[in-house]
């Protein structure tokens, strides 16, 4: 049973992180039907920045909002210049290039500025030796704030779609980018809103993730992505709920099979439920089936 | 006595040929000796690479000074940069063998690149040394016991001699052990090798081998298996950040076995990324370079890294006494270069076979590690009693590696 819980919980907890990298995701996915395969080297440039601002002697706070602007800057950029004109080529796969290609770019950037070697993380909420005992099992103060942090994120960006006019407006330029703007709404604005909130997400997920492994190096954030992407068709491309949903399932998984089977098939786990959820449900645990009437 | 024409031309073509010949050897004489690499120069992995680089120019500046070997100055003739990716370094190391003026070769820094481009080295045939890489396989391709590639001598602490050095301690103190080590071939030979280790030693022991992909940010899984099967103490096989990794996992799992890493576990990354946590853990590394007072090889080789660098990352936190690790980031490299160039010398010409020859007859040359000694047979040098086993503790508020029992 100890055991049991623990690994559930650090699986609620890593999938949680999936979860908000799979709302990432689908963000720019509604408005816009791209992905920013970036997303993994902008969460190492905002760990990065954080653990260096504060290693520069930046009150913590103050360093994570520093390094959360820079990535407002950077996503404004990688929309404008790199998603934006591919967009223009209607079927065009080029923003998937161009998004990668920033990634890359990223990458050596961080490299060059920061050092290929691991950067010690500071612990930011906790540490790893802040724990409370539930059922008699050490349960780890880190891992119920990333827990807390994103599921209070989700309910945020929920009330936030649903409740307020942006929300709204960002839900028809899903639906339909020319009509919304035919009536006024904003598009480019939407759109490059999706392109910010999206990089905040990975951004703090980044930051989340880098406090509980301890360290952050230029190539972190490549593989989450993937696991993110993984929570995103999971949960049913374009579901709030449902990347969340995803994300756990696929943390809960992978640390169970981990856990009692074999910890090295833990990794293929992810990919191994991301091939089954596309034969069996392809619109995920919460889409729903899209149908075009010719 | 009369030349005729056609013997007064042959004579005075061969005269010329004759002094162009003599000139054309003097010039040679003055060439450099070139020695060649690649390795990991940036990257992740980078201290691996660019210490034993710092190790190599220290070297050829302390033989350069002393009137170079037969003559000649020694220099770096390719250095490439591999980022400790395998593929990377089969391509430069094709590019390093395509060049026929370069005389020795170091192999890559860790197993993996270094198996990648091994069978290409063994097939060139040039005296080549292995800096870092630790598995046996190396340099001895059908395990340690057996014949040596010919031209291939390592300078590392081997995967064998580590794993029997710590199986024996292991097995000595507990019977339920947990093992875990990384997805490379580092990881994996070791561990293989540490598990028949315990259990030649230790025929109850029971041991739980769990391993992790490198950069994993979570090992609950693993350590859960770990916790599971009772074990009283955990050895790691890998590198220093993963290893931040796991003991920051086991505090959150409230986990105080003891706990135990490798050589390539006692490193700073580990120091960086563990902190305060990282006190207790205890790992075998390199003794003689740590050792206070230094014997005067060692003196001479870190006053000159000290001069040049500074206690800096790769030293360690301690300015007086540099951390172990050193022994296989730096000092492998410095003291390679050193027994190549000592086999040249005694070889008399940089021509490969004599070279090797020379090399299998090093006996006795006092480097920073060890008394190398090759033969034929053994193409290894580091010993069990090469080693000694440290811990970390914090002193004057900095964490520092000192000689412990296990």
């Amino acid at each position: 049973m100890e055991d049991f819980l623990t690994l559930l919980l650090a699986g609620v907890s890593v999938g949680a992180v999936y979860g908000l990298i799979a709302i990432g995701l689908n963000l720019t996915f509604w408005t816009t039907r791209t992905m920013n395969f970036g997303q993994g080297s902008v969460m190492m440039l905002c760990a990065m920045l954080t653990a260096n601002l504060i290693a520069r002697g930046w009150m913590q706070g103050l360093a994570i909002l520093a390094a959360l602007a820079v990535i407002v800057v950077l996503m404004v950029f990688t929309e404008m210049y790199t998603v934006r004109p591919a967009l223009k080529i209607e079927g065009s796969m080029g923003w998937a290039v161009s998004t990668l290609g920033v990634g890359i770019i990223l990458q050596g950037c961080a490299a060059l500025w920061f050092g290929s070697q691991a950067v010690a993380f500071p612990d930011v909420i906790f540490s790893a030796v802040d724990n409370v005992v539930i059922f008699g099992v050490h349960v780890s103060l880190q891992y119920i704030a990333v827990v807390v942090l994103a599921l209070a994120l989700v309910v945020v960006f929920e009330l936030l779609v649903r409740g307020t006019v942006w929300g709204r407006a960002m839900r028809a330029v899903a639906m339909d980018q020319d009509f919304a703007a035919v009536i006024g709404i904003p598009v480019r604005a939407i759109v490059l809103g999706s392109y910010i909130a999206s990089g905040l997400l990975a951004g703090i997920s980044g930051i989340l993730v880098a406090q509980i492994g301890g360290t952050v190096d230029p190539a972190f954030g490549f593989e989450l992505v993937i696991f993110g992407f993984v929570a995103a068709v999971l949960g049913g491309m374009g579901s709030t709920p449902g990347a969340l949903a995803g994300g756990i399932v696929a943390g809960v998984l992978q640390q169970m099979v981990g856990g009692y089977i074999s910890s090295a098939a833990q990794h293929g786990m992810a990919f191994a439920l991301l091939i089954l959820i596309l034969v069996v449900r392809p619109q995920g645990l919460f889409g729903q089936r899209e149908i075009n009437k010719v | 006595m009369t030349l005729k024409r056609r013997e007064l031309l042959s004579f005075t073509g061969a005269a010329a040929a004759g002094g162009t010949l003599g000139f054309a050897r003097r010039a040679r004489a003055a060439d450099p000796i070139k020695v060649g690499f690649t390795t990991a120069l940036t990257g992740p992995f980078n201290e691996f690479g660019e210490g034993y680089k710092r190790g190599i120019e220290i070297a050829i500046e302390k033989i350069n000074k002393a009137g170079g070997v037969l003559g000649r100055p020694i220099e770096i003739g390719v250095m490439l940069d591999d980022q400790l990716i395998p593929d990377r370094s089969v391509q430069n190391m094709r590019r390093i063998l395509d060049d026929k003026s370069i005389v020795g070769l170091f192999c890559p820094s860790g197993s993996g690149p270094t198996l990648a481009v091994i069978d290409m080295i063994a097939a060139d045939g040039r005296p080549t040394m292995n800096p870092q890489a630790q598995t046996p396989t190396v340099i001895y391709p059908n395990g340690p016991g057996g014949k040596p590639r010919p031209n291939v001598y390592t300078f590392s602490i081997q995967n064998d001699i580590e794993a029997n050095f710590m199986a024996t301690l292991l097995a000595k103190k507990f019977t339920r052990i947990g093992l875990l080590n990384e997805s490379t071939g580092y990881g994996k030979t070791g561990s293989e090798l540490i598990k028949a280790g315990i259990a030649a030693a230790n025929k109850d022991a029971v041991v739980t081998n769990e391993s992790y992909n490198q950069k994993d940010q979570d090992m609950t899984a693993q350590l859960v298996r770990v916790q599971r099967a009772r074990s009283e103490a955990l050895m790691v096989v890998g590198l220093g950040a993963d290893m931040a990794v796991i003991r920051k996992n086991m505090t959150r799992m409230n986990m105080t076995i003891p706990f135990f890493t490798s050589a390539g576990g006692l490193s700073p990354p580990y120091v960086e990324g563990a902190g305060d946590l990282a006190a207790g853990t205890k790992g075998s590394q390199f003794k003689k370079i740590s050792t206070v007072p230094p014997a005067p090889e060692t003196k001479e080789f870190l006053d000159a890294y000290k001069a040049k660098y500074g206690a800096d990352r790769l030293w360690g936190t301690d300015p007086e006494v540099p951390t172990p690790s050193m022994g296989g980031t730096v000092a492998t490299g410095y003291d390679g270069m050193l027994v190549m160039a000592d086999a040249i010398r005694r070889a008399g010409t940089t021509e490969a076979a004599a070279v090797i020859k020379a090399m299998d007859a090093t006996k006795g040359f006092l480097g920073c590690n060890c008394a190398y000694e090759f033969t034929p047979e053994k193409h290894h040098a580091i010993e069990i009693g090469d080693l000694t086993t440290y811990e970390f503790v914090k002193k004057d508020g900095r964490m520092t590696l000192v000689p412990t029992a296990i």
